[in-house]
């Protein structure tokens, strides 16, 4: 999301994960495959779902609902696994993502997107690189970089909300806190 | 035209990359045949091959911009002429003056011509120096064998000093010259350089204008030339073109043709119109001159055909009207050195990335025949299952051919450390006989790659601390000259690389007294001697009493132990006081792929490393149960047990029967409980990633037959990771 002097058009994967829609920049998605059997890792971190076979490769994986700090729920045929490209110390590599569905690839310019709210409001800053308002809903645009690599589950919503498991979170209130700046 | 300058300039960077790489192998050739050289002073064939390569890189460093190259190595080709020719000895100056040199052309290929300052200033040393030397030897064979016999055999060994000689030269080039950059017109310049020349274009190939291609050379050239350099002088003109063209150089004279009247009226007649060189008329016009006896046969390294026709055109007369493809040149053998190298190619360049994707391929390979036999099984198709069991068979040979690939010889590094031997010993005084054995057994590149420090690093610390000076040797009552034997070879599953001396030994007393005072070891203990000698490869020891230059800035074992491991080796220590030290290095057979045992644990499977499984037991899930302090007896011995589905958090239907696998951990025997072994298995080794990297415990991922991923366990790692927080587990 670099300041560029133009109108810069960006492609945006949007997923769905609790009752939360995300976004990602299309250069961080590669392949987007079925639920699949895992190989779970012993003695990883639970979000650390396990390993698939992507191509002969190891690819491995890891449970969005986990690391987002919802509940874990049984897979549908919606679930995917995002095979996702980003940064992990300096190093490009390869981790996979399950989240409940992918919904679409949406456009808009880079102007659309709003900063994301301020330290110390309901979504923590670090992981969250914007909102967007797409029909009405807000689709929180992520640092996919940020997201999966750090090591821990993922404190996405700061504060009171966080043990609640799919709670409609009304968008309202993050609507008033589009503050520029 | 400007985008032809472009391309010329880019195939010229191209060409000049391969130059440069093609001039790093040579120069790594000059400097194993130098060493080879000094334990042999008598092998010609090393010789051959210094003054081969020299040869090329004073060639074609000219041609392709490195002027420094090609000046520098001048003088040291002329030594080594002087060597094949038996006029010159090899002596120790000698090689080491050739050693330098050949350090000075690494600095010189990795800068190109453009030296810094400092480089220039001590280019111009080197230069100097070598060609300082050259000339007291030049001078030493020109005062003892004034008129030194010439040796038959060789080539280049005629009319060397003679005066002037006529040639005739027939250029052919192949239509494709252009493509690989070369243009004729500098060559001919070339010619020109050497002394008098007439040059005789013929263009009558030329083909109509709807049928030209501009990118197809169609002229050839014949050339007279006067001039007082030898045969092989001109043929080094058109070395790199010699493959692809037709190029016949004959003398027809022993003086100066221009210098006769006939010979220049004849000329007239060629240049007037496309009037084909006739050597038969014009041997009569030589023949006709004053005071001019018939050219004698002496014209070696002249291709054989063109002897048999000599004064009779033989290229001309055979085409008489030149088509305009030339057949292909037969190749002229007008330097027998550039040949020599040629014929002893039997290997090709292939860069590291495409052979790593062949090993990516193949290992892709591999698992998908995995899963094409379990689906032939499943099918029951005695059709398709013929059909897997064909693709199963090649695919396990093209795997095997495809990691021999990967595989080098150890010798690819061993100049490294010949060299290191060599220079080390002269500057610590001390006298080192450097053995080597197995230098063919071969290594996975990657292995190879980083095991070459650790090596290095090993060798450093025999010489320095290992071997004594002479002195100390004598009053120790063995012989003045130390020995280093550097052994690789195979064994059992791994490669061992074994590098004893004969020195000092290492003093265990002193180990631990060290151990001791850095806190590594407490006062009161007695370690055993095995335990003692480990303690070398501990983080921050080192017993040198002084700090040198060369080892012994205490971080020496524990990195060589490190970097060890990292390519899933050991290293093993012994040494006895007074008597030497021998250093043992085992590495697996390749990073890739291993034999693995095939397990599963509550329906999860892993892979256990073959080679680490040294038995395996039967048990009844209740033994384990009962197992008190986690140990358990087969055979009437105490084994203690990891009990790996309970140290996974696997939960799930526990069998009747679980199996033990017992592997070596340090020395002891530790059993590992599974449920069940499958079977052994061809595991081809995937990185997990770095989210894993915390699960040091495993060393990667394979993919089974059905698709799915199996762990690969690494059990030195489970033991020794895992064994601490057992007791806590189990309670």
């Amino acid at each position: 999301m670099s300041e560029q002097e133009d109108i810069k058009i960006d492609h945006y994967l949007t997923f769905v994960l609790g009752n939360e829609t995300f976004a990602s920049h299309v250069n961080h998605v590669t392949k987007i495959l079925e639920m699949q059997k895992i190989t779970e890792v012993p003695r990883a971190p639970e979000f650390m779902k396990g390993v698939i076979n992507l191509r002969g490769n190891v690819l491995p994986v890891i449970d969005g609902r986990i690391k987002f700090g919802l509940q874990p729920k049984p897979y549908t045929d919606k679930t995917c696994i995002l095979v996702l490209n980003i940064r992990l110390e300096g190093e490009q590599t390869m981790v996979g993502a399950i989240v409940d569905a992918v919904l679409d690839v949406i456009e808009f310019p880079e102007e659309n997107i709003k900063p994301s709210p301020a330290l110390g409001s309901k979504y923590s800053s670090d992981f969250i690189d914007g909102i967007i308002k797409v029909n009405e809903e807000f689709i929180m645009i992520l640092n996919m970089d940020a997201v999966f690599s750090a090591q821990e589950i993922i404190e996405l919503k700061t504060g009171e909300e966080t043990a609640i498991e799919d709670s409609p979170v009304k968008n309202t209130e993050s609507k008033n806190q589009n503050q520029e700046g | 035209m400007r985008e032809s300058e472009d391309n010329f300039e880019q195939e010229m960077a191209e060409l000049r990359e391969k130059f440069a790489a093609e001039a790093d192998e040579k120069i790594a050739s000059l400097e194993s045949a130098a060493l080879t050289l000094e334990n042999n002073p008598d092998d010609t064939e090393q010789v051959e091959l210094l003054f081969g390569a020299m040869h090329t890189l004073k060639g074609s460093g000219g041609m392709f911009g490195y002027y420094k190259i090609s000046e520098f190595t001048h003088d040291l080709e002329t030594l080594y002429d002087f060597v094949r020719k038996g006029k010159l000895k090899v002596t120790t100056e000698l090689l080491t003056i050739t050693l330098q040199a050949i350090d000075h052309l690494k600095v010189l290929l990795a800068q190109g011509d453009d030296l810094d300052k400092q480089a220039e200033i001590k280019h111009q040393e080197k230069t100097n120096h070598i060609k300082a030397f050259a000339k007291t030897i030049i001078n030493d064979i020109n005062n003892s064998q004034p008129q030194i016999e010439d040796q038959p055999a060789t080539i280049k060994d005629y009319d060397d000093k003679e005066g002037a000689a006529t040639y005739f030269i027939s250029f052919k080039p192949h239509e494709n010259l252009f493509d690989n950059g070369t243009r004729p017109l500098y060559l001919i310049d070339e010619i020109h350089t050497l002394g008098e020349a007439f040059v005789v274009p013929h263009t009558e190939t030329i083909p109509v204008l709807k049928d030209f291609d501009p990118s197809l050379c169609y002229t050839w050239w014949e050339i007279f030339l006067a001039t007082d350099e030898n045969l092989s002088t001109i043929a080094d003109i058109f070395i790199f073109v010699e493959d692809e063209s037709q190029i016949v150089i004959q003398k027809i004279a022993e003086d100066n043709l221009f210098e006769f009247q006939p010979f220049l009226h004849y000329l007239e007649v060629l240049k007037t119109g496309n009037v084909l060189t006739d050597l038969k008329d014009l041997k009569k016009i030589i023949d006709g001159l004053p005071a001019h006896q018939e050219t004698d046969n002496n014209n070696a390294g002249v291709p054989a055909d063109a002897l048999t026709g000599h004064f009779e055109a033989p290229v001309t007369e055979a085409e008489p009207k030149p088509e305009p493809v030339p057949k292909p040149a037969k190749k002229p053998t007008i330097s027998s050195t550039a040949n020599a190298a040629e014929s002893t190619i039997s290997s090709i360049r292939v860069s590291a990335n495409k052979v790593d994707n062949l090993m990516n391929l193949v290992s892709e390979m591999v698992t998908i025949q995995a899963r094409l036999t379990m689906f032939a099984e499943k099918s029951k198709d005695l059709e398709l299952i013929a059909i897997a069991e064909n693709v199963q068979k090649l695919s396990k040979q093209l795997r095997d051919n495809a990691f021999s690939i990967s595989l080098i010889p150890i010798a690819s590094i061993m100049t490294r450390f010949q060299r290191l031997v060599r220079d080390l010993s002269a500057s610590l005084g001390k006298k080192v006989k450097f053995v080597i054995e197995g230098q063919e057994t071969e290594l996975d590149k990657t292995i190879i790659e980083r095991i070459s420090d650790p090596l290095l690093h090993i060798l450093r610390n025999s010489l320095d601390h290992g071997i004594e000076t002479p002195v100390e040797r004598a009053a120790a009552g063995k012989p003045l000259e130390g020995t280093i034997n550097f052994k690789a070879f195979y064994s059992g599953g791994s490669i061992h690389i074994r590098i004893r001396d004969d020195g000092s030994g290492i003093d265990k007393d002193r180990v631990l007294e060290k151990a001791i005072s850095n806190n590594l070891v407490s006062a009161g203990e007695t370690p055993s001697d095995k335990e003692i000698m480990n303690l070398i490869f501990t983080p921050g020891f080192s017993t040198a009493k002084q700090v040198s230059d060369v080892s012994g800035r205490g971080m020496g074992m524990d990195v060589v132990k490190r970097k060890i491991s990292e390519v899933r080796g050991d290293v093993v220590i012994e040494s006895a006081k007074g008597k030497g030290t021998t250093i043992t290095i085992v590495l697996p057979l390749t990073l890739s792929i291993i034999d693995g045992m095939h397990v599963t644990i509550s329906g999860t499977n892993f892979i256990i490393p073959t080679s680490s499984v040294h038995k395996i037991y039967s048990v009844n899930h209740q033994e384990v149960e009962k197992a008190f302090d986690n140990l358990m007896i087969f055979e009437g011995r105490q084994i203690p047990f990891l009990y790996l589905r309970k140290q996974f958090g696997l939960n799930g239907a526990v069998p009747k029967r679980e199996e033990v696998l017992v592997v070596k951990y340090k020395n002891i025997e530790v059993g590992l409980i599974i449920d069940k072994v499958w079977g052994e298995f061809q595991t081809v080794l995937k990185p997990l990633g770095m989210h894993y990297k915390n699960q040091e415990f495993i060393s990667g991922g394979t993919i089974l037959g059905d698709g799915s991923v199996a762990l690969v366990l690494d059990p030195n790692k489970i033991i020794s990771k895992l064994a601490k927080g057992q007791k806590n587990k189990d309670e």
